[in-house]
């Protein structure tokens, strides 16, 4: 089950961060979102293993927690993706196909001429988007 | 393919781009060329952005500026303006020259605009006309200069663009990258 | 209602088509500047209506050109070929003509979608915005090239909630053509 989801700017400034479970956890994930960003910082800067894989958007675990495991994937316009999730077994596939679907939201918001760049996203359409995307979580294969 | 497929005629973009231009520097800011170019090039900017956002949403991440240019010149040309940049030069420090030898926009606006009677004069006095010409075609660029320096900011290259016509319908793009 | 009509009725010869994202994201961005530059949103639908009047002046010649179609003198033909034939040929979307008044002076052209507004959604600072408000303009600047003078303007808007974009239009006058064109047949 996914745990909360968010998107983050080119200079580390949230544009959208929505949690997916009762209760008074935002801290906590908001905690959560801003010590992924510097183990994004890092795998982009010094990859483990040089290669093909440097360049790919998506970045796969940053990091497990006792209750979450965190992914992230990162756009070429440096915009970066944050998933967090209960489950302790994911599958690769839908987390990939999680990313891809979640990006694509985005990019249809930032072409919304009244988006402002670097401001947080405010369109109900996003929000609708995103909810069906986190509810659709796992829930097919298909990639 | 980006976008998913929905297409409109390309006189939809002509004339969209020769009113943004009759508007700003001949409706709204006659008298202050400068002004309207900014303005001009602000709508450019923001579309830059957005197309960058859309044109690389299925991409690796470009590994540096080179790289983020040569994408410019290649797919982002090709959807745009329907060809490839013809050259791309650059000094090494920091200056990229990206020269069409067929601008596609300047090919559409000087051909479809010309009025009847003003296009019989432009064939007798083709020689006379040519710099005005070239000089008019300038206002053109103002939306294009834009669109490359929103999508090379967007893809993390801080630059200034610029653009110089030489021989009508070749242009230049002049990309100053900011260190 | 108007009677049905099939969208194969109007052959059209073929236009160069573009993926449509750059003419929809270049005209969200004039619309959004537009906003900042003028502080009224009424100037705004002005200014937008204005650029399509300038356009529809120029896109008329290469309509006719284009469409096949013999100059239509009757004012109702001419509302199913802007709907049939004229949004199709440029936007790629048909329109439905309806709503005619009783005299036949005025009628409707109904789009349940249209490439202009897709990505959009108007912020609360945008009440009173027609942001389609283009289209108005080049259907008034191409109906007065061929002689109608008309006043056009959007009733309904998808963006403001309303289940279609609904443009009325309204005949005013017509002007007798220099040269009467008479059908062959």
């Amino acid at each position: 089950m996914i745990a909360s989801v968010a998107v983050v700017g080119q200079e580390n400034n949230p544009l959208y961060l929505q949690s997916f479970i009762d209760g008074d956890d935002a801290l906590k994930f908001h905690y959560i979102v801003h010590s992924s960003l510097d183990i994004i910082e890092e795998k982009v800067n010094n990859p483990k293993k040089p290669g093909v894989s440097l360049n790919e958007t998506y970045l796969g675990l940053l990091y497990p927690t006792e209750d979450y495991r965190v992914f992230g994937y990162l756009s070429n316009t440096k915009i970066k993706f944050i998933l967090v999730t209960t489950d302790q077994d994911v599958r690769d596939a839908d987390v990939r196909n999680f990313f891809h679907r979640f990006h694509a939201a985005y990019v249809e918001a930032a072409s919304n001429p009244f988006h402002v760049p670097g401001k947080r996203i405010t369109a109900t359409a996003f929000t609708e988007r995103v909810t069906n995307i986190v509810k659709s979580f796992g829930a097919s294969s298909l990639a | 393919m980006p976008g998913g497929g929905r297409e409109v005629a390309e006189s939809c973009v002509d004339s969209l781009n020769l009113e943004l231009v009759a508007t700003y520097c001949k409706r709204l800011h006659p008298n202050k060329p400068e002004l309207a170019a900014r303005r001009i090039e602000a709508i450019g900017y923001q579309v830059g952005l957005q197309l960058a956002e859309r044109y690389t949403k299925e991409r690796p991440r470009f590994a540096d500026h080179l790289e983020a240019i040569k994408f410019i010149c290649k797919d982002f040309w090709a959807e745009v303006f329907r060809k490839q940049v013809d050259n791309l030069k650059t000094n090494h420090r920091g200056v990229f020259v990206l020269q069409d030898n067929k601008f596609r926009w300047l090919t559409r606006i000087s051909v479809d605009s010309a009025p009847p009677g003003e296009a019989a004069q432009m064939d007798v006095n083709a020689a006379a006309n040519a710099s005005r010409a070239s000089q008019a075609a300038g206002q053109y660029l103002y939306f294009p200069c834009g669109l490359i320096r929103g999508a090379l900011t967007n893809l993390g290259v801080a630059c200034a663009v610029s653009a110089e016509v030489s021989t009508l319908p070749a242009c230049s793009f002049v990309v100053r990258v900011k260190v | 209602m108007a009677p049905p009509t099939r969208a194969g009725d109007y052959p059209f010869a073929p236009v160069d088509r573009v993926n449509a994202e750059l003419f929809t994201l270049t005209y969200g961005a004039i619309v959004r500047q537009l906003l900042t530059d003028f502080e009224e949103v009424e100037e705004v639908n002005k200014q937008l209506d204005t650029m399509g009047y300038n356009i529809g002046v120029r896109l008329i010649d290469d309509f006719l050109a284009k469409s096949n179609i013999t100059r239509c003198s009757e004012f109702k033909d001419t509302a199913e070929v802007i709907a049939k034939v004229g949004f199709k040929m440029f936007l790629g979307v048909s329109a439905t003509v309806s709503n005619w008044s009783a005299d036949g002076s005025e009628c409707s052209l109904i789009l349940d979608d249209n490439p202009l507004a897709d990505f959009v959604e108007l912020p609360d600072t945008c009440q009173g915005l027609f942001y389609c408000n283009i289209l108005c303009g080049v259907i008034r600047g191409a109906l007065e090239m061929v002689s109608m003078r008309t006043e056009v303007k959007f009733v309904k808007d998808m963006l403001r909630g309303d289940d279609a974009f609904e443009i009325r239009l309204k005949l005013l006058e017509q002007v007798a053509e220099e040269y009467p064109y008479k059908d062959d047949e």
